[in-house]
């Protein structure tokens, strides 16, 4: 169970999780997604491919690093969404609030067309 | 024959999973599919998290005794706290985005303000259970009973 963060394209930093986003990891999230928008860094994609759950707590990191990205200009998009966590944030309208790719390819994409 | 089996652990973050696989299961052996279980599995999660955040206010400061029952109709977990007693009428509905909106500015704020009084943890529950109550005495504190459904279909 973990949280990589690594420079991908330019200014694009790629977040990965592994595990479960529970209360267990979900601190390590946000202080990743903290840590990189403190230094300005605000073109973010999450990777969720290699997790199969998130609880509220998960959501709130989530959605208060991708208000303070587009606060600073910048945005958060996801990718790697699979069929569990599509409905969790469907359930709750995030599927309209996110930018959710299928895959790191198209993720990228985002940011350089 | 009803089964019935009961848990006990310190009201803790890292006891959560312990709950988890614990219900999970008693719901796996109830013979509910695997969104189910999930579902289960999630709204456990949220309703320990609350009972440490809001009944409790904090880790460490009581039990959590968890009970699940399966019936030939249903599979239902109980949690109980002895914390101070938790009103779910007096947590708002979250105010999700609508279809179509841009859940952009206000609408955000109050989700963002849902999300940090548990009240998400509720909806999710309200959403992914058949049945949710709620009820506090002086002698027991707070109880929660979730219920889900056995279908037919479910147990083969």
């Amino acid at each position: 169970m973990t949280i990589s963060c690594q420079q991908v394209t330019g200014e694009v930093w790629l977040i990965s999780s592994q595990g479960r986003l529970d209360q267990s990891l979900n601190p390590q999230l946000e202080q990743s997604l903290t840590d990189l928008l403190d230094n300005g860094q605000n073109r973010l994609i999450v990777d969720l491919s290699q997790s199969n759950y998130i609880n509220s707590g998960g959501l709130r990191c989530l959605v208060t690093a991708w208000r303070q990205a587009r606060e600073q200009g910048g945005d958060l998009v996801l990718c790697g969404l699979n069929n569990r966590m599509e409905e969790i944030f469907s359930l709750i309208g995030f599927d309209r609030v996110f930018t959710i790719h299928s895959t790191y390819e198209h993720a990228r994409r985002h940011y350089y067309p | 024959m009803d089964k019935e089996q009961i848990l006990t652990v310190p009201g803790r973050y890292d006891q959560i999973q312990v709950i988890c696989k614990f219900v999970s299961a008693g719901a796996l052996e109830a013979g509910l599919n695997k969104d189910d279980v999930f579902h289960v599995e999630l709204c456990c999660d949220e309703a320990t998290t609350n009972i440490i955040e809001h009944a409790y206010g904090a880790e460490d400061l009581g039990p959590i005794t968890v009970t699940y029952e399966i019936s030939e109709e249903a599979f239902t977990v109980t949690l109980q706290d002895d914390g101070r007693p938790f009103v779910p009428d007096d947590v708002p509905e979250p105010k999700l985005p609508k279809i179509g909106s841009t859940s952009q500015g206000e609408a955000l704020d109050d989700i963002l303000n849902s999300l940090q009084i548990g009240g998400l943890g509720i909806h999710f529950m309200r959403q992914l259970m058949d049945e949710v109550y709620f009820s506090f005495n002086g002698a027991r504190g707070n109880t929660l009973v979730l219920v889900k459904n056995l279908n037919p279909e479910d147990q083969e």
